[in-house]
């Protein structure tokens, strides 16, 4: 679980389940339910922060991605294979030529 | 020919010996993009930004129509053992691959021993269709009598997922001309089947072996990319595919590379690949002869002993 500039009150109650290792950055071992829990009290109280949680899954990744906040990153999901989407300048400049095939309006 | 020769004779695996192939994940399949190299990273256009694509890890990255990559990206690709397969229209057809990561040749030049040798050949065809049979194959039987009987198994397989998706089954077929023309449950099955090629081939570059060098298949470049993907296509390919062409036709294929996904890590089918071919082809098996024998002596009368003294009393 990583947190940015989120209220400090919410990085010192994450530290009562998991240990930061870096700022920010928290890890530990909990149950489902309390990862679920803790993810719901973490977004409940970002305010303008920003989070993101992965956890293990039984995918072929072998783990999950959730984001709050995020404004520059999307998760993207890709026939079951989940990856980050940056739109940095670089994607400005190719999106200029990019041309939607023509299955997509059909759709 | 017959006797004890289909035993198979399984021995403990090396870990350390596997590649890292079966430790990565399988596919992806991008369209409409554009692949490049920024700093040390790869990336991917996608409408909703930019994607890096964790290469090192990818098995095979299958690119449709559309795909543009530069130079140092396929560069990349190619030096952390990512293969590239172009295919076509919904991922009908294979067009080129990269190189995996085997850099050595001692397993190439074994595989060549294997196949060279009718003896040893032999034995990897019989434990290729052993491998089949879960119940094992009955002692004795000729290479036509297994042919018969995967055969039928075949014909059976495709029977029972037929009735049990209710999805009409008449006979394998497609057009390479017009995409459309095939029935949805033949859209499927290549569109899976595919996938299942990729896979293949990159545990075959990624083990150091040569796709050229089948045993039961023979004569195409990607011969032992069939011999290996006919190991699993029934169990792997069938069940999702008749299951997604039942569901309809919108986005089949999309769905069945996505059904395929879990199915394969249920499988653990990159770790089965990866230790089947080692399993196979590494394996020391007593019936495939030595391989230090010393060879024999060229006489026009025929070949005469070697590593023996011929000098006979006048030494």
């Amino acid at each position: 679980m990583t947190l940015e500039k989120v209220p400090p009150s919410l990085r010192g109650e994450l530290t009562r389940w998991l240990i930061e290792v870096q700022t920010g950055v928290y890890v530990g071992r909990v149950s489902a339910t309390v990862r679920d829990l803790l993810w719901d009290k973490v977004v409940q109280h970002a305010r303008a922060g920003r989070c993101t949680q992965v956890y293990r899954t039984n995918t072929e990744q072998g783990f999950a991605i959730r984001m709050h906040g995020e404004q520059h990153r999307t998760l993207l999901d890709l026939e079951g294979y989940a990856l980050v989407a940056v739109r940095d300048a670089r994607h400005a400049e190719l999106m200029r030529d990019y041309q939607p095939p023509e299955e997509l309006e059909t759709l | 020919m017959t006797g004890e020769g289909n035993a198979i004779i399984w021995k403990r695996q090396n870990l350390r010996e596997l590649p890292k192939f079966r430790d990565g994940t399988g596919y992806l399949y991008l369209e409409h993009t554009r692949l490049e190299q920024d700093g040390r990273s790869i990336q991917a256009f996608h409408p909703d930004g930019m994607v890096t694509i964790p290469v090192a890890s990818l098995g095979v990255l299958l690119l449709g129509p559309g795909s543009t990559v530069s130079h140092s990206a396929m560069k990349a690709m190619s030096d952390t053992g990512c293969s590239v397969l172009w295919v076509g229209e919904q991922g009908v057809r294979l067009y080129a691959s990269g190189v995996g990561e085997a850099r050595g040749s001692v397993r190439l030049q074994r595989q060549a021993r294997l196949w060279a040798h009718p003896k040893s050949h032999l034995r990897v065809v019989r434990q290729m269709y052993a491998m089949r049979f879960p119940e094992g194959l009955p002692q004795g039987l000729t290479l036509q009598q297994i042919r018969g009987r995967e055969g039928a198994r075949v014909r059976d397989a495709y029977a029972r997922y037929s009735r049990a998706h209710g999805v009409k089954w008449t006979e394998r077929k497609y057009n390479r001309a017009n995409w459309d023309d095939a029935t949805p449950i033949n859209k499927a099955l290549s569109s899976g089947t595919s996938c299942l090629y990729g896979l293949a081939h990159a545990a075959i570059l990624s083990c150091g072996y040569s796709p050229g060098l089948g045993f039961i298949h023979t004569g195409k470049q990607l011969s032992f990319v069939y011999d290996v993907a006919d190991l699993y296509k029934l169990e792997v390919v069938l069940p999702t595919a008749f299951r997604e062409a039942a569901r309809g036709p919108d986005e089949l294929d999309r769905r069945v590379r996505q059904g395929l996904r879990d199915h394969m890590t249920n499988l653990r089918l990159l770790e089965r690949m990866a230790n089947d071919l080692l399993t196979l082809l590494d394996d020391h098996h007593e019936e495939d002869g030595d391989d230090d024998d010393v060879g024999d002596l060229w006489d026009p009368d025929g070949d005469v002993a070697g590593g023996v003294n011929h000098a006979g009393d006048d030494a």
